[in-house]
């Protein structure tokens, strides 16, 4: 992807986007993934009687890419491989990562795990939304609860008229 | 013509609106695009008929294109990666005062576009349709590995990555219980994983939560600049004579492009900004804000727009994050895209072509007097839009089933999206990867079952052999131009 020539940039100096640069994790774990592929189909019929395969083989080429490409990836990296972050609106990709706006993006993204269940649609959402908005640098931290609030429970009531099962609105409370 | 008694109905205009209005705003919108908000939309859409709901996806799928080339025009952020051509020249004509023409012969190329590639889809559909009657599986296998090695190698900037993207979408594709003997596969003995990983959920992480985490860690805020429209300098006399051969060329280049597989928007827009460029007689105004790149760019995406209806109606075939979506739309009702579906849903199919004219010019009336009000929506502060964002997703992806195994794929996927847009991954080919290898291993089984496992089966046909030849030339052609290059 080639940015806008228009859109003028800065810091691209380093032009490093934060990419480490050699990441031999990422063809690790590329392997990483073919092998519980691997693993996975090891445990399954490869042929079948009435055809010349059976439920594993597919596993198994799935498996088998991976790690063929794993290593590819990493002969890649060994050659010097770059990395250019791609860009997205609202973002550069050649500006350094914000460590804190992205662990607290992805607390938002976990939370609902642990709340869904027991405290309900709304009050998950109100709390993701205050944490992605914290992540984009929002300072009005009490107006985020409101209108998270707000989104939350209105769009549990609208969703779950049109049909959608999304469990009670409060559960904790029996509601 | 039946199709048009169908789109005419009082629901489905309605939901051709609603669709058009939808598909603008997220157009307009950063962060969210036609494929997620399909996504988003199809748990919602399970009790309307298939009908009304494809003439509302058909609309998303419009709209967008026109509210991309509103935000290219007005504030030079391309919404997707088809507007960036518009953007060039479509945002000096802007700052020159000429934004309401560059938003007029944008508006009106799309309009022409849009409606000359509903022509020819309607048309070409039905005769491809008629061809695929005879495809056996060995065929359709084939196709599919045409699909799986254009979309790794033509999309991003990699062929490993693609292949990486590809094959993991493909080892996403097999995890559940097996359609043809019904064993259980990759779901190590967790119970929520045997119906399989829903599209929904791996679309919905990737674009929605992959992206707020990336946009997030690396967010600009207030860059944006939206330029005013002064007065209301519509198109004038020469405007239109400049106009009409772009619109046209464009049309020629998009269709066609789009229809391939793993064309397209980027590759026809940037085809046609480079042929005007070469063609005009005004070289000089060029990057300075020259009409004919906007017409020409604008028309190409969406006549491309309409392209990738081609293959996925006709074959089953998606060649674009949207089209995975669209095809995952099907498969919710039971419906299979494909020459069948012709014969057995003549109505679905007319209906969904007749409401693309509708949608057409539904969107031409809604956005050429109305772009002040939707380029009000970028004022929604970015903080509040990206958590908006993800609450909808959330709701999407519990929505499904409600299973808290979901949310923590969401957030496995969400994260890998993030790796992916940080290392440079393309997307797409995952999902394609998802949706087209559960249906390329039950051909690849059907026809070796035919065979009675003999491989020879997969090139018994001229067909197979000459799509498997193709399939083989995408991943040599880049290395042989190579060599020749040096």
């Amino acid at each position: 992807m080639s940015n806008n020539p228009e859109i003028p940039l800065e810091g691209t100096g380093s032009g490093d986007g934060g990419a480490a640069p050699r990441p031999w994790w990422l063809g690790g774990a590329v392997i990483a993934l073919g092998c519980v592929c691997l693993y996975g189909s090891a445990q399954l019929p490869q042929g079948a009687r009435y055809a010349a395969i059976g439920p594993g083989m597919f596993v198994t080429v799935a498996g088998g890419g991976l790690v063929v490409l794993g290593i590819a990836l990493l002969v890649q990296i060994a050659r010097g491989e770059k990395f250019e972050p791609q860009d997205a609106e609202d973002a550069s990709g050649h500006e350094k990562a914000n460590p804190v706006a992205l662990v607290t993006a992805l607390a938002a993204a976990i939370v609902p795990i642990f709340t869904m269940k027991p405290l309900g649609l709304p009050i998950t959402a109100m709390l993701s939304f205050v944490l992605v908005a914290r992540a984009f640098q929002s300072e009005k931290m009490w107006l985020d609860f409101v209108y998270g609030a707000l989104l939350g429970a209105a769009s549990w009531l609208l969703f779950t008229r049109l049909g959608l099962q999304l469990g009670g609105f409060l559960p904790i409370a029996a509601i | 013509m039946q199709g048009f008694g169908v789109a005419l109905q009082p629901m489905n205009l309605f939901y051709a609106l609603l669709g058009s209005v939808l598909g603008t705003a997220i157009g307009v919108l950063p962060g969210i695009g036609p494929a997620l908000t399909i996504a988003l939309l199809l748990p919602v859409t399970i009790s309307v008929a298939p009908t009304s709901a494809f003439i509302m996806f058909a609309g998303v799928l419009y709209g967008a294109m026109y509210g991309g080339s509103t935000t290219s025009i007005l504030i030079n952020t391309p919404g997707e990666a088809g507007s960036m051509m518009t953007a060039l020249e479509g945002n000096k004509m802007a700052r020159n005062g000429r934004g309401a023409a560059a938003l007029a012969t944008a508006a009106i190329g799309s309009f022409i576009a849009g409606t000359i590639a509903t022509i020819l889809l309607t048309f070409a559909a039905p005769t491809i349709a008629e061809i695929a009657f005879v495809f056996k599986p060995s065929d359709y296998f084939a196709l599919t590995v045409v699909a799986f090695t254009s979309a790794a190698v033509v999309m991003g900037s990699s062929r490993v990555r693609g292949f990486i993207s590809l094959f993991v979408g493909l080892a996403l594709g097999v995890v559940g219980i097996d359609k043809m003997t019904g064993a259980p596969r990759l779901v190590f003995g967790r119970p929520e994983l045997l119906d399989g990983i829903d599209l929904t959920v791996v679309l919905v992480s990737l674009f929605a939560v992959g992206e707020i985490l990336f946009v997030a860690s690396r967010f600009r805020p207030g860059h944006d600049e939206i330029i005013p429209i002064k007065g209301f300098a519509f198109m004038t006399r020469e405007d239109w004579k400049r106009s009409w051969g772009p619109w046209l060329r464009g049309t020629a280049l998009g269709f066609p492009i789009g229809a391939l597989p793993a064309g397209g928007s980027e590759i026809p827009t940037m085809l046609s900004y480079t042929i005007e460029r070469k063609l005009t007689k005004y070289k000089d105004e060029f990057g300075k804000g020259a009409i004919e790149g906007v017409a020409g760019p604008e028309a190409a995406n969406n006549a491309a727009a309409a392209g990738i209806l081609v293959p996925l109606l006709t074959l089953g075939l998606p060649t674009s994050a949207t089209a995975a979506v669209l095809l995952a739309a099907f498969q919710n009702y039971g419906l299979q895209p494909g020459p069948f579906l012709f014969t057995s849903n003549p109505d679905l199919i007319w209906g969904l072509i007749a409401s693309l004219y509708v949608g057409n010019f539904m969107l031409l009336v809604l956005n050429l007097p109305l772009v002040g009000v939707w380029v009000r929506l970028l004022l929604i502060p970015r903080p509040q839009l990206y958590a908006g964002i993800l609450i909808f997703a959330m709701i999407g992806i519990w929505g499904i089933s409600g299973q808290v195994a979901d949310l923590v794929i969401m957030v496995a996927i969400g994260i890998m999206g993030y790796v992916m847009r940080v290392y440079d991954f393309p997307i797409a080919p995952v999902l394609i990867g998802l949706i087209l290898g559960p249906m390329a291993e039950v051909q690849l089984r059907t026809a070796l079952a035919a065979g009675q496992g003999n491989p020879a089966v997969l090139i018994g046909t001229p067909l197979s052999t000459v799509l498997l030849i193709v399939a083989a030339l995408f991943l040599l052609a880049p290395l042989l131009l190579r060599r020749l290059a040096k």
